[in-house]
């Protein structure tokens, strides 16, 4: 195999790969999210896990919490950071012609990519009753700082989806669907662009 | 944490260990399924080179997962550049984090890939936190 040829490359969130990075009460799998792998890798994906941004700042003992919360001034500067740590790779396989997607997690405040959770009532006490948050169209803080940080680097924008776990009722069987949906489309597209879809 | 379906378990991989390509074209086992089967989490780790700033930011999780009863180890690549695992760089930062080295499982390219599956399997199945640490944290 050709290792130079140009590769299809997933970003995916850290907690795709590593369900002991979830909010406490928040891990549906023990570990790696066995359905996005499958379909990732079954497409030829390499997989290039994105660093947990809400772990290492608000640690594994963390509330949850929603977009308005992470909303800071710190966490942004923080998620910038990592943005930084990533961006280097990222910017190396987008050179080099691979294509590449993101794979979020949508309904998190930090990796939502069509839907982050939103209230801005939250703050004080952690004792709201249960669900009591929406799910808004709208990227989580990460994501946008991720994205900010691949534009100043004069970087596209990158095709990208989520994850549908944290919506509030998490149905494996639709995000599966949905995830497949979105990898198919990427494959029509590159065929109608001449690209052969199987190569990696 | 009764309705949470966390393994409590990690594992720091190398980078090309996650490449389906390259472990279909050696004897290495298949990593990923080995640990899904196993209930593993991992974290991927950077290719050969600096990678300064993400080997940090990789040091802070597992220092604060080694600190809240999660049981982490290191599986190599031997062959490649530090095994895989940017060691010299690596561990510095944990001790610096006040955090153990995880115990390190070296996979042999030039073995069977059937027995080194077996052989990594056996490693992740008999490794956690004593009984204690367990008890201490995972309610």
């Amino acid at each position: 195999m050709e290792q130079n040829a140009p590769h299809k490359v997933a970003l995916i969130a850290n907690c795709l790969l590593n369900q002991n990075a979830k909010v406490c009460q928040g891990a549906n799998y023990r570990g790696v999210v066995s359905p996005v792998v499958e379909a990732l890798r079954r497409r030829g994906y390499l997989l290039q896990q994105l660093p947990c941004p809400e772990l290492a700042f608000a640690g594994v003992r963390r509330w949850w919490a929603v977009y308005e919360q992470y909303d800071t001034p710190a966490y942004r500067e923080h998620c910038r950071r990592l943005a930084q740590a990533i961006a280097p790779q990222i910017e190396q396989y987008l050179r080099r012609g691979d294509e590449v997607i993101l794979i979020g997690l949508d309904g998190s405040p930090s990796s939502g990519v069509r839907f982050t959770s939103s209230n801005p009532d939250w703050g004080g006490r952690p004792n709201r009753p249960q669900d009591d948050w929406k799910i808004v169209p709208r990227r989580g803080i990460w994501i946008e700082e991720l994205e900010a940080e691949l534009a100043r680097r004069g970087l596209p924008q990158l095709p990208a989806t989520g994850w549908a776990l944290d919506m509030g009722c998490f149905d494996e069987a639709g995000a599966r669907r949905d995830l497949e949906e979105f990898l198919d489309s990427r494959e029509r597209a590159a065929g109608s662009q001449g690209k052969d879809p199987a190569a990696p | 944490m009764s309705d949470d379906a966390r393994g409590w378990r990690i594992a720091l991989v190398p980078d090309s260990l996650l490449d389906i390509r390259g472990t279909s074209s050696t004897a290495l086992p298949d990593v990923v399924s080995v640990l899904e089967e196993s209930g593993y989490g991992l974290l991927q780790l950077p290719p050969p080179g600096e990678h300064r700033l993400l080997l940090a930011v990789i040091a802070d999780q597992v220092a604060e997962y080694s600190h809240h009863g999660y049981a982490v180890v290191a599986i190599g690549v031997r062959g490649e550049v530090g095994e895989g695992l940017h060691w010299r760089r690596l561990a510095p930062l944990l001790r610096h984090r006040g955090a153990a080295l995880p115990p390190r499982h070296i996979l042999r390219p030039d073995r069977d890939a059937a027995a080194e599956r077996q052989r990594l399997a056996a490693f992740l199945t008999g490794y956690d936190l004593p009984l204690e640490e367990q008890r201490r944290w995972r309610v």
